[in-house]
């Protein structure tokens, strides 16, 4: 069953298109995490999706059922904001209660469901308490728990870590991932972490100036990204792009790539498409843990390092490729003091392609 | 060697400058507003008429005060129009408020359009009002003129009616005022509670009841506090709109002490009418001060 579909969605501000023709469809019990720079229409596609704003074109169906005229509260769902946007003089229980009473459901029944939702996020001892008197985490757990008493057909997440510190937010982040799993509800998150996109989500839209550059699996995106933003934008520390050019040595396709000592030969046969482009330029992506220290004896990219930073698990190394800084993450133990040279050699495999001009996968 | 010397001259500017820049200020309070208050206090216990005289005369004059009906007019008249103008205005204002934070167009020309009122003195706003109810010159005689004849306003002549004329003008006045200062606050509210209400299915009404107007409840206490010193203290709208009549049927606390005090040769009553206008006011503020300073100090 379709849990939510948007379809050819787009919206105009006066001159200036927000979205450009969106398209979505995720099935019932899916995770769907719309991802992107700030401006990329992410937060404007949430509140088409709640109702909060109208689309200029297109159609919104939840739960195989057009909503895209119907008011945000005859759509059933229920959303998460990043301020928490709880009822500031109102106590948990009531902001809990407010939704369940304007929906006339029987005070007995409300503290039924207040219980559980309670139980459910630990919050039992702060029922009674203001939203002022909580902490940026209980607050979350709050709006969470509001969202939760209705038990929508859709939950909507905008941003809602945001607010919290980098350890919170790792913890709420499992928390949510938990909740999803035993409630197998439909969620749509929006965030512009790609870490949270990527640890969280079924579904990954990623969005940029009104259009999906993507839309796929995490690891699907993170391997095989459409083009050099989304590539760019997923993963951290971002892939490394570097400049070439598509070469003939030997009678086979490749690229030259210039280290500190000679020239390193790396052939690209096999890839389809690219005899068209001998003698022009291309970009190479490669991710970080895609570079490995060579074995001692084979042929390998000779490189210097100019500074490592060890992360715990991996160090991360930074040299230069072709007068770009390219960041290599390798064991801890195969790395060579700062100023010397370390060999290099590439998952050839893994390697992306770009056109530098048009910027998408070759 | 000299060092010691212009510490001592630089440590002597610094602790007697600030005293001596707020001494004269400092001063004038003193004198003029609560010395001024404790004379008028002993004047509302002696025998003073045209002039100040020094003669006690124990509870007399607030004995004549409590005799007099036209006191009792006045105290009358100032809970009609306290009520009527602070409940009108607060109502006034926060529709207003609500209404213009629909995010309408031209929000800015109708704000100023509703607060350009508050820009006028009162006695501008009196002199307008007077000619507007002015049976001879105002609403009346254009609705005379369209040939209405049956028609009449004439609150302003009718003595059972011409404080709620003093209602009407202060309304006039005060509403943009309340308006401004709950559009302020009604701005501070984030937009994501009142998105979160409508999604949980609250009606524009309800979610303004129930979740924005109890958040204002400090802007709500600071109007309360403009408005009730405003309607006690009101003279200058009453002396240019109705001056008081017809006959005294308009008159309030102020306007009575004035004329007692200044055109009666009532010095001594007009004296204690005074001081009973400043026990209503410290019956208001005390309470007020002591709740948010004790508020201050906790917090």
């Amino acid at each position: 069953m379709g849990a939510l579909a948007i379809k050819n969605v787009t919206k105009t501000f006066g001159d200036t298109q927000i979205l450009k023709g969106i398209n979505i469809d995720i099935e019932s019990g899916e995770f769907l995490i719309l991802v992107g720079p700030s401006g990329c229409g992410k937060s404007t596609l949430m509140n088409i999706i709640a109702g909060l704003e109208s689309p200029t074109t297109g159609e919104v169906c939840i739960a195989d059922r057009a909503v895209t005229n119907v008011a945000p509260k005859d759509r059933d769902i229920a959303m998460v904001f990043q301020s928490y946007a709880l009822y500031p003089t109102m106590t948990v229980r009531q902001n809990i209660a407010f939704g369940l009473e304007t929906r006339g459901i029987a005070k007995a029944e409300q503290n039924e469901i207040i219980a559980r939702v309670a139980k459910m996020l630990q919050m039992d001892h702060l029922l009674e308490r203001k939203p002022a008197a909580l902490s940026g985490g209980q607050r979350q757990r709050v709006a969470m728990g509001r969202a939760l008493a209705r038990n929508p057909k859709l939950f909507l997440f905008d941003e809602p870590l945001s607010n919290l510190d980098a350890k919170l937010r790792v913890e709420m982040r499992v928390e949510i991932k938990q909740l999803h799993q035993r409630l197998k509800t439909t969620i749509v998150y929006v965030t512009h972490d790609q870490i949270e996109a990527m640890t969280l989500g079924d579904k990954i839209a990623v969005m940029k100036d009104g259009v999906i550059q993507q839309f796929g699996r995490p690891q699907d995106i993170y391997e095989n990204p459409a083009n050099l933003f989304v590539a760019s934008f997923i993963g951290s520390p971002s892939m490394n792009f570097i400049p070439c050019h598509l070469i003939e040595h030997d009678g086979e396709l490749g690229v030259s790539l210039q280290g500190m000592a000679s020239p390193y030969f790396i052939s690209l046969a096999g890839r389809p498409n690219l005899r068209a482009r001998l003698g022009e330029k291309i970009t190479l992506g490669i991710r970080p843990e895609q570079l490995d220290v060579a074995e001692a004896q084979s042929s390998a990219l000779e490189c210097k390092v100019k500074i490592t930073e060890p992360t715990g698990p991996d160090t991360m190394v930074y040299t230069e490729v072709n007068g770009v800084e390219v960041i290599a993450r390798v064991h801890p133990r195969l790395v060579p003091p700062t100023g010397q040279s370390i060999k290099l050699v590439l998952d050839m495999k893994k390697v992306v392609l770009f056109d530098p001009v048009t910027e998408s996968r070759i | 060697m000299t060092m010691p010397v212009r510490t001592a001259q630089y440590g002597f500017a610094e602790r007697w400058l600030p005293r001596l820049v707020l001494a004269p200020s400092f001063v004038l309070t003193l004198v003029f507003l609560y010395g001024f208050i404790v004379w008028n206090g002993y004047l509302s216990f002696t025998t003073s008429r045209m002039l100040p005289n020094y003669e006690w005369a124990g509870l007399a004059q607030y004995i004549t005060l409590f005799d007099n009906e036209r006191w009792w007019v006045a105290v009358r008249n100032l809970v009609i129009f306290a009520v009527l103008f602070i409940g009108g205005a607060m109502g006034i204002g926060v529709v207003l408020a609500i209404l213009l934070d629909q995010k309408i167009r031209f929000e800015g020309a109708i704000r100023t359009i509703y607060l350009y009122p508050m820009a006028l003195s009162f006695i501008v706003t009196g002199t307008a009002w007077k000619w507007i109810l002015n049976p001879g010159l105002g609403i009346e005689k254009l609705m005379h003129d369209w040939g209405f004849t049956q028609f009449t306003f004439d609150w302003l002549v009718n003595s059972e009616m011409s404080i709620y004329t003093v209602v009407l003008a202060g309304l006039w006045q005060s509403s943009g005022f309340v308006m401004a200062l709950f559009l302020a606050g009604l701005r501070g509210v984030d937009d994501s509670i009142i998105k979160a209400a409508q999604i949980d299915g609250a009606s524009l009404p309800r979610i303004y009841w129930k979740i924005v107007l109890p958040a204002l409840r400090p802007v709500v206490f600071s109007t309360l506090m403009v408005l009730s010193h405003i309607a006690i203290k009101s003279f200058d709208l009453i002396m240019a709109l109705t001056g008081g009549g017809p006959g005294y049927s308009s008159d309030l606390p102020a306007t009575f002490m004035y004329s007692m005090a200044f055109t009666r040769g009532q010095m001594g009553v007009g004296a204690a009418s005074a001081m009973m206008m400043l026990m209503a006011v410290a019956a208001i503020v005390v309470p007020y001060l002591y709740s948010e300073l004790r508020k201050d100090g906790n917090g």
